[in-house]
């Protein structure tokens, strides 16, 4: 097989690239994911107060505004070695529980279901959220916009903006929640508990009663293992906003538990001449290449990542549901990617649940919200679990508070290494022989790219004509024999 | 007739924001009791939210053509994106979609959608400003939306 030298320059269109390398006999020999490179990041943020990173960390992404606004103020809360009021803490939770409402809500139904409940074969032009609305009637439709926008509603209200909130700041936030507020959250709450209820349902009553499906979601196209990296709280269950961070080996034993601060003593970041985005590994494990398994220190972060690293979740309805799934399944961990979809409605029922106990905690209309640092700043470390998993952002300033470095690991930069794994398994179990390259292949291998749903250095403008994903397959000499881009003008 | 004049883009990341400059140049020009200006970064199921309630939307935001010259300032429709229904990110709704999917539940939509996009040099660097041409652009582009606002 020919040596091929991949050039990171070659200019990307659209989000992303796969490049699928096939043998001389036609079989997948190599697949890879391709991103734009964003530069001049750590130049941007140099020379700035690091107080001003909470809001402008949100700016990377238009999707998870709240993740990096959460991160960057826990690490900025680090940096000046500063603990919030207890009050403040529970607002940030309570905003945080909104966002991932709203995060799954949008991804479920926008990106999931269409493959799951319109079906993964359906015309393309059916299978959006359209060809859902289609299927579960306008009623169930407005459902879905309704509560998205209360999850979105009680992120503008503490957070001070729709989309990109203001609210972090070293030692707290920067108001309370008034009663009236709280009353309104509250009501919200409810409602969304109510509406994760009723996801699920539809989940059980349209995919896992459908035989195609579930050979789908069981069978090897979408199976890998890995370890699995989640942060949990002290009693070993999710916790979206604060905890240690925890690792489990891909038969479900504790592998390691860590404070944010020591994440540099766990992962280590391989970086690859073909690509921009770097692959964190475990450190002890090592890096063994893009393969799966035990002694591969590939791990995995996100909704099963999550479910799989705890032991239980701390809400009943959701709770019940868990041990559902995984009885399901008939053990943990649970290494089928596709389950992942399962898992997020699971995580969103959670989140719903915690919101409401959060909005009926007395606490949390307390008006100390903010504790004024006083000691000199230096560095630190903030980590939350974004919708897409786990967020690192480690900031070193001067003896002002001014930016000297920035290191962020973002969620889906976690999952880069299990994604390409994910995408060449798939290539494998549809292209034999050099054939079988269809549209059919484009969307499994779509599939395969939504379950881990990635956030990878998105700007915020739509490329007509354009999309997310472009598939091009080389033969063994390396030359392009197919490229497969879904409505190219 | 209540208009909406939507600027879109990431004010980071450098060309990438000259939607919202030129929204930021034309606002102070305009004081009409029905005509909004709104700067976002935001996409998809999101717009809905920020739409809704208005007659006609303009919105400026910025575009990557093949064989495209950074500064030019194209005025399109809907139907001229060639949009889809399909996804056009990993993780949104496209504007397409967002929109149909807004009549089809009943939701009281712009009828009337209007486009300029200016076609950019660099969007992949981080900086709070645009690249030299695209400057001169946004001059040419608030000129042109504010003739669209007043002969309309």
């Amino acid at each position: 097989m020919k040596k091929i030298t991949i050039d990171p320059f070659t200019r990307l269109e659209g989000h992303g690239r796969i490049d699928i390398f096939l043998d001389d006999a036609g079989e997948v020999a190599n697949a890879y994911l391709r991103v734009p490179e964003l530069r001049g990041f750590e130049k941007f943020c140099e020379g700035r107060p690091v107080e001003e990173l909470p809001r402008i960390t949100p700016r990377i992404c238009g999707v998870c505004p709240g993740a990096h606004h959460m991160a960057s103020t826990k690490a900025v809360d680090a940096v000046f070695h500063v603990d919030p009021p207890p009050a403040a803490k529970k607002i940030r939770e309570l905003f945080y529980c909104a966002h991932m409402c709203h995060s799954h809500i949008a991804h479920f139904y926008a990106l999931a279901a269409p493959d799951f409940v319109v079906g993964p074969t359906a015309d393309p032009a059916q299978r959006n959220i359209l060809g859902v609305v289609a299927k579960v009637g306008v009623a169930a439709g407005l459902e879905v916009i309704k509560h998205r926008a209360y999850a979105q509603q009680i992120q503008e209200v503490i957070g001070g903006k729709a989309t990109h909130p203001v609210c972090g700041l070293p030692g707290g936030v920067s108001k309370a929640i008034t009663e009236a507020e709280r009353q309104d959250f509250e009501g919200k709450a409810k409602s969304l508990v109510e509406f994760a209820k009723f996801s699920l349902k539809l989940f059980n009553d349209v995919v896992l009663s459908n035989k195609q499906y579930i050979d789908l979601i069981l069978g090897d196209t979408y199976y890998m293992t890995s370890y699995y990296m989640g942060m949990v709280d002290a009693n070993n269950k999710v916790n979206f906003y604060d905890g240690d961070i925890r690792v489990v080996d891909p038969q479900g034993k504790e592998f390691v538990r860590f404070k944010a601060a020591d994440y540099l003593n766990v992962i280590a970041e391989h970086t690859e001449p073909w690509s921009y985005l770097k692959f964190p590994f475990l450190k002890k494990v090592g890096w063994k290449g893009l393969v799966d398994g035990t002694d591969s220190g590939v791990y995995r972060v996100a909704p099963l990542a999550r479910l799989n690293v705890a032991e239980g979740m701390a809400t009943p309805l959701a709770q019940a549901e868990y041990e559902k799934m995984y009885s399901t399944f008939g053990g943990k961990p649970v290494h089928h990617t596709l389950a992942q979809h399962w898992a997020r409605l699971i995580e969103l029922q959670y989140a719903a649940e915690r919101l409401l106990e959060l909005c009926q905690d007395k606490e949390v209309t307390n008006p100390n919200v903010r504790t004024i640092p006083t000691a000199t700043p230096t560095e630190g470390v903030g980590v939350v679990e974004a919708p897409r998993g786990t967020l690192y952002h480690h900031y070193w300033t001067d003896e002002r508070g001014i930016v000297q470095k920035v290191n962020l690991i973002v969620a889906t930069g976690n999952n880069n290494a299990a994604m390409c794994i994910s995408v060449k398994r798939v290539a494998q179990s549809l292209i034999k022989a050099g054939k079988a390259v269809s549209e059919g292949l484009l969307n499994m291998i779509e599939m395969a790219y939504r379950a881990y749903d990635p956030c990878i250095a998105c700007a915020t403008h739509s490329l007509p004509g354009q999309m997310p994903l472009e598939v091009v397959i080389y033969n063994s000499q390396g030359r392009e024999v197919d490229r497969l881009s879904q409505y190219t003008s | 007739m209540k208009t909406l004049v939507l600027g879109l883009g990431n004010p980071i990341l450098s060309d990438d924001g000259v939607g919202l400059q030129v929204v930021r140049q034309l606002k102070d020009r305009f004081d009409k009791p029905d005509l909004g200006f709104v700067e976002s970064s935001t996409a998809g199921l999101d717009l809905l939210d920020l739409i809704a309630g208005y007659d006609k939307l303009i919105i400026i935001d910025a575009i990557k053509t093949e064989g495209g010259e950074a500064g030019q300032i194209y005025k399109l429709s809907l139907e001229e994106l060639r949009p889809t229904y399909h996804l056009a990110s990993p993780h949104d709704i496209n504007l397409a979609t967002a929109l149909e999917l807004g009549r089809r539940l009943g939701m009281a939509l712009p009828q009337e959608i209007v486009i300029f996009a200016i076609e950019v040099a660099d969007v992949t660097t981080f900086g709070e400003k645009c690249t030299p041409i695209i400057e001169t652009a946004i001059t040419k582009a608030v000129r042109l939306v504010a003739k669209e606002l007043s002969e309309h």
